[in-house]
């Protein structure tokens, strides 16, 4: 009699396990509800809702589609001459950014890849973007956390104009080594990706001329490298 | 129950009594290893410090920063010795030494005079003339030779030699200069200097550099600013400091104090800081539109008003790169990382109207750096050297008659 007992018991121990180790989301859904019973039930209601849900959508997706096909029923099927070459995602190209390297105190060139951008403005923008927010280990990024650049212009004299955010002047560390790099890595990003094109970099902070960044380096005028 | 339990138990009791002695092997071991490093540590340290400790040594420099010699030192009690042979090595070849063992008396003769020591006694005798000198410390005898404290050096054979010596014992170095060449009254009582010095930033909204430990730049160039007005007036040279307080200054008010006091040398004090710990040193910067970044040649062509403060420097150029050097081979006296002169577009010295500098004391973001600059000692030393600084250039101007005390 005991043994019967003891073996009804272990079975139920056991369902018990089985059940428990269902995981969270059933333990979610089925609630206190442990019964065999209760959470086959439940699994039912679920499953024919999620099935419904999907067939939902697929029929929504399928009537959007065919809707789109009969509002243009007469254009022609797109010729591979005609397509638009600027649509023709580029190659990534190599970058070279100026980042501190911490141990020899110097910028150095770190290469990055990019798909870079036809136009010669947006490509500026792309790669002084990239500048700032790159930062690989073991080198340090010159230019203040939260700066973002606003807009590049490139005039016919070939001096490029770089808006900045107020956060490279507010959020500098202040030092004339510190100011230093920070214009240093910025010329030498873009005279490295740019060696054509721009021959002097003028800084501009939300738009307006300003003489300095921490109270040191002369910014009034453009500025190019002693090479 | 118990049994099933108990089947169960058994493999896993097994298993894990495997596990443990595993564990147990393992843990062994790194003990046993952590043991022996720690001895064999304690072994390297009791080896390193019976070993042949690292010789001192002392560098005499010239007035222009050269090396004249370094001589190898003995330390005992923390005093510096030098051997009597560093004598000729730094102020006259032709010295003769006598060294009388049972009496321990030594007798060097130099440039016709006779010097009188005596081994454990301060008192040095100097003939011709019977005159007497104290050392703060006597000669000592180590390894059987008679050995000379640094006060020898840095005080009696300077004075006898008409030479004044400033030592720095954390470096160990010496310099030697001709004696009282470049004090106002050498120089000539006509010229009358006014130095403009500029201690940067200043206020609540402009607090410059600012340490991890809450060192401002602003307050730090400030006391040092006070220091160097205290010590220039003292040797005659008049001093006006564009703020006296923590307060805001415009660079316009700055260069107006310049220009109603009429200063010859304006010089701008100011802490650096770097995105990397490791960089560290004095530096120097002069303004200059063509240095390391420079102003594209073809827009200097308008001379605009924006442009004429731009340039209003350049005729200062050459009198810039001097003081630049004069205070380069002062500050290199008192810092092991040589001091860098660097060239650049500065907005801090622009309308400056007369010879003038950016002075970077050290970088707030380096932790040796940040060490000196809390040292109010360290400062003093600062405003002593850029006071020996002015003084060597404004004699570079106005030469002083040539000394014979150089001879």
């Amino acid at each position: 009699m005991s043994d019967t007992q003891e073996t009804v018991n272990i079975s139920d121990i056991q369902s018990e396990r089985i059940s428990r180790a269902q995981g969270g989301l059933i333990e979610q859904l089925a609630g206190d509800a442990y019964s065999s019973a209760g959470f086959s039930r439940l699994l039912v209601i679920w499953g024919i809702t999620l099935v419904l849900i999907a067939v939902g959508l697929g029929v929504t997706l399928y009537l959007i589609e065919r809707s789109k096909q009969s509002l243009v029923p007469t254009a022609p099927p797109p010729l591979p001459i005609a397509a638009n070459p600027s649509d023709i995602p580029p190659p990534p190209q190599e970058v070279n950014l100026f980042l501190l390297d911490t141990t020899a105190l110097t910028l150095v060139p770190v290469k990055i890849e990019r798909r870079l951008h036809a136009e010669l403005t947006k490509r500026l923008s792309q790669i002084v973007t990239a500048l700032i927010q790159e930062t690989p280990p073991n080198f340090r990024n010159t230019i203040p956390r939260g700066t973002v650049l606003n807009e590049a212009y490139i005039d016919s004299q070939q001096t490029a104009y770089l808006d900045f955010s107020n956060h490279l002047t507010d959020g500098h560390i202040g030092g004339t080594t510190a100011e230093l790099l920070t214009i240093t890595a910025i010329l030498k990003t873009v005279f490295d990706a740019f060696p054509e094109e721009i021959k002097q970099v003028q800084i501009l902070i939300e738009g307006e001329e300003v003489k300095t960044l921490a109270g040191h380096l002369n910014l009034s005028q453009p500025l190019h490298l002693f090479q | 129950m118990k049994n099933l339990r108990n089947q169960k138990l058994f493999p896993v009791g097994a298993m894990m009594t495997t596990t443990n002695s595993v564990a147990i092997q393992k843990t062994t071991r790194n003990i046993r290893k952590t043991v022996s490093a720690f001895f064999l540590s304690i072994l390297a340290w009791i080896i390193a410090l019976n070993g042949p400790a690292q010789e001192p040594s002392v560098r005499f420099i010239d007035v222009n920063g050269g090396t004249i010699a370094e001589v190898s030192a003995q330390r005992q009690a923390e005093q510096i010795y030098l051997s009597v042979d560093a004598v000729r090595q730094i102020f006259d070849l032709e010295m003769t030494d006598q060294y009388n063992h049972p009496r321990k008396r030594l007798t060097l003769k130099t440039k016709g005079k006779q010097i009188r020591l005596q081994i454990g006694n301060s008192v040095v005798s100097i003939d011709p003339g019977g005159q007497t000198r104290t050392l703060p410390t006597p000669p000592i005898i180590i390894e059987q030779q008679p050995m000379l404290p640094i006060a020898f050096f840095t005080q009696l054979l300077p004075e006898l030699n008409n030479f004044e010596a400033l030592y720095n014992p954390s470096l160990n170095r010496v310099q030697l200069r001709p004696k009282g060449a470049w004090t106002p009254a050498a120089i000539g009582d006509s010229v009358n200097w006014a130095i403009i010095i500029d201690p940067g930033h200043g206020g609540a909204d402009d607090r410059g550099c600012e340490s991890s430990t809450g060192l401002l730049e602003k307050d730090i160039v400030l006391a040092l600013a006070k220091q160097l007005s205290s010590i220039s007036n003292e040797q005659g040279i008049q001093v006006y400091l564009t703020r006296q307080t923590d307060t805001k200054k415009t660079h316009f008010e700055r260069i107006q104090v310049a220009k109603r006091n009429q200063g010859q040398l304006f010089l701008s004090l100011h802490c650096n800081a770097s995105f990397s710990p490791h960089e560290k040193g004095i530096k120097i910067y002069l303004n200059n539109p063509k240095g390391q970044l420079r102003f594209p040649s073809n827009v200097q062509s308008a001379l605009t008003g924006q442009r004429l403060k731009i340039l209003a420097q350049a005729n200062f150029l050459k009198q810039s790169q001097d003081f630049a050097h004069a205070l380069q081979t002062e500050l290199n006296f008192l810092t092991e990382t040589p001091v860098e002169i660097t060239e650049l577009p500065l907005v801090a010295l622009s309308e400056a109207y007369m010879p003038a500098l950016v002075l970077e004391l050290g970088y707030l973001s380096n932790v040796e750096d940040l060490e000196k600059l809390s040292n109010s000692e360290y400062i003093a030393g600062v405003a002593q050297a850029i006071v020996r600084a002015f003084q060597r250039y404004i004699s570079s101007i106005n030469p002083p008659v040539p000394s014979t005390l150089l001879e």
